[in-house]
């Protein structure tokens, strides 16, 4: 059992995760301070490097600032990596991982990430419209739009797993799809509540529709996958409980946070983890494109659908971005133009409302288990459910109240300029979801599947997902969703 | 844990369900569908104003 994705998802147990937690809250509010400088005329971030469409290399890089123009892209880039470097480098000390290692593994993980991105943004596998393959001269495009590099990301991550294991060892410092995905997630706080302001009433809906995810994750869901692995599979209860929580509720999180509280040994959930990710891998290359064949009329019905049927937040909040840019491609084409950011914003909050509870029902699962199954002096107390609480969800809730409250109840001035302002810290969201594509591939061993004694995990899982989760989930985000659309662009 | 333990594990005898695991999946899935059918019913009699 020891394979690289065991070995990374080691670090996320107990102690760890809770800093992994709270540093990046640490990243992502500071990205958003720095980004609301903006708002006060002073440009902190408009160095930062974005990629627009390309036929000619040359074109594809910039600064995201026109400010900031004289920089021009290959510095811009330069100057993006060098700030992440700084300030991941820091994080990571504090976090005690060694330093110099992480610098060396993330110089070459940025490299790599952002590699794909840029493949991803050229104009052959990107442009979307015909207007766009007649501006960029070519015939045919895969219309995959620029977030299409989220895709090559991954594959380049598989790629490095699956054929190239001591290279994927060597960038194993570096690869941190969870840190990067909560830095991603408290940074996305800002343009969710941009996207709300614009329409409150939708915005509001959209949470209480949310709110039926929480029952389905974790009461019918929970329940059937356990039933399934105990009675049909016959696994004993120290592996069923933290099998149910990662393919029922939020992936490895869940899984990490349910095994501790049943008091299981703590490789039980860490192996569980491990295949969580696998399979979330199969369902991002999968689910996005099967949205946006069959729902891309029914936009926030497949943002509902992505957040609740993949697992882990990573892949989760990230299949989002890809579901919404495949719609909104789609869409677009049959002269449909919806206002940005409404499926991925449905995603995070179905997303968000799930884990909030991880804390609660982890207690309620270690409430019983240490009362009524396994009675010892060592029992299950109130005070673990913050313990176990998502802690990067607090920086999202500040993100977006601060970002609302100046959205809507400071000066017109104000709200004016702040898209702008999360626009920019946007653009280090993105480069967050790239470094998470990329690190959740790197993780994804695809041999373990064929390890004996893993099969049987793996078929557990594959039962539940696919004949269960996935269109459970889609029955009930089409029963509170559909028909709901977001706005169009004016 | 080695592979060889690993595979030990799994591939043990069942334990049985115990009465408190049937109440946990019975009262979950029991408390779950109906309160799924009252936000249905909800969603559809009260529709929250776009």
């Amino acid at each position: 059992m020891s394979d690289i994705a065991v070995k990374a998802s080691d670090r996320i147990v107990a102690k760890d995760r809770l800093t992994e937690d709270w540093l990046s809250v640490a990243i992502g509010v500071l990205v958003f301070a720095l980004a609301l400088f903006s708002l006060s005329g002073t440009d902190l971030l408009g160095w930062a490097v974005t990629t627009s469409v390309y036929s000619n290399l040359a074109s594809a890089l910039g600064p995201f600032a026109k400010g900031y123009a004289w920089l021009g892209g290959g510095a811009s880039l330069l100057a993006t990596y060098a700030a992440l470097l700084l300030v991941l480098s820091i994080g990571v000390a504090a976090h005690g991982a060694d330093v110099r290692k992480f610098a060396l593994a993330f110089t070459v993980v940025f490299a790599i990430a952002y590699a794909s991105w840029i493949v991803g943004s050229y104009a052959y596998i990107a442009a979307v419209t015909p207007a766009e393959q007649q501006k960029f001269g070519i015939a045919w495009s895969l219309k995959l739009t620029n977030e299409g590099g989220f895709v090559v990301a991954l594959l380049s991550g598989l790629v490095i797993a699956n054929f190239l294991p001591r290279f994927a060892n060597w960038l194993k410092e570096a690869i941190r799809p969870e840190l990067y995905i909560k830095i991603a997630i408290v940074i996305l706080g800002a343009t969710v509540a941009v996207t709300a302001a614009g329409r409150l009433n939708l915005a509001s809906s959209i949470l209480i529709r949310g709110a039926a995810a929480i029952i389905e994750a974790y009461l019918i869901y929970w329940a059937v996958v356990y039933y399934v692995a105990r009675k049909w599979f016959g696994f004993s209860r120290e592996w069923s409980v933290p099998l149910a929580s990662g393919i029922s509720i939020c992936g490895v999180a869940a899984a990490i946070a349910t095994g501790g509280a049943i008091r299981a040994r703590p490789a039980v959930p860490v192996l569980v983890s491990s295949l969580v990710v696998v399979f979330a891998v199969v369902e991002v290359l999968i689910l996005p494109f099967l949205a946006q064949t069959f729902l891309w009329q029914e936009p926030l019905v497949a943002g509902a659908w992505i957040g609740l049927a993949v697992k882990t937040d990573g892949a989760a909040v990230a299949g989002g971005g890809i579901t919404e840019a495949l719609i909104s491609a789609k869409a677009a084409a049959a002269g449909i133009k919806y206002q940005p950011g409404w499926i991925l914003a449905t995603t995070a909050t179905v997303k968000v409302f799930i884990d909030i509870f991880i804390g609660v029902w982890a207690f309620i699962l270690g409430y019983i288990w240490t009362n009524h199954i396994e009675k010892g002096p060592d029992k299950a107390k109130p005070s673990e459910i913050w313990e176990r609480f998502p802690k990067f969800i607090l920086g999202f809730v500040v993100v977006f109240a601060i970002s609302l409250w100046l959205a809507l109840g400071t000066t017109p001035d104000i709200a004016k300029a702040l898209p702008a302002a999360a626009g920019e810290a946007n653009v280090f969201r993105v480069i967050f979801f790239i470094l998470t594509f990329f690190s959740i591939g790197v993780l994804s061993d695809f041999r373990k599947l064929w390890q004996q004694g893993f099969g049987k995990l793996a078929a557990v899982y594959f039962v539940s997902l696919f004949g269960f989760v996935i269109w459970v989930g889609l029955l009930i985000s089409w029963l509170f969703f559909s028909g709901v659309k977001p706005p169009l662009a004016s | 844990m080695s592979q060889a333990e690993f595979e030990r594990e799994l591939n043990n005898a069942a334990e049985p369900l115990l009465p408190i695991e049937k109440k946990l999946i019975g009262w979950s899935l029991g408390i779950g569908v109906v309160s799924l059918a009252i936000l249905v019913v909800l969603n559809y009699f009260v529709p929250i104003p776009i």
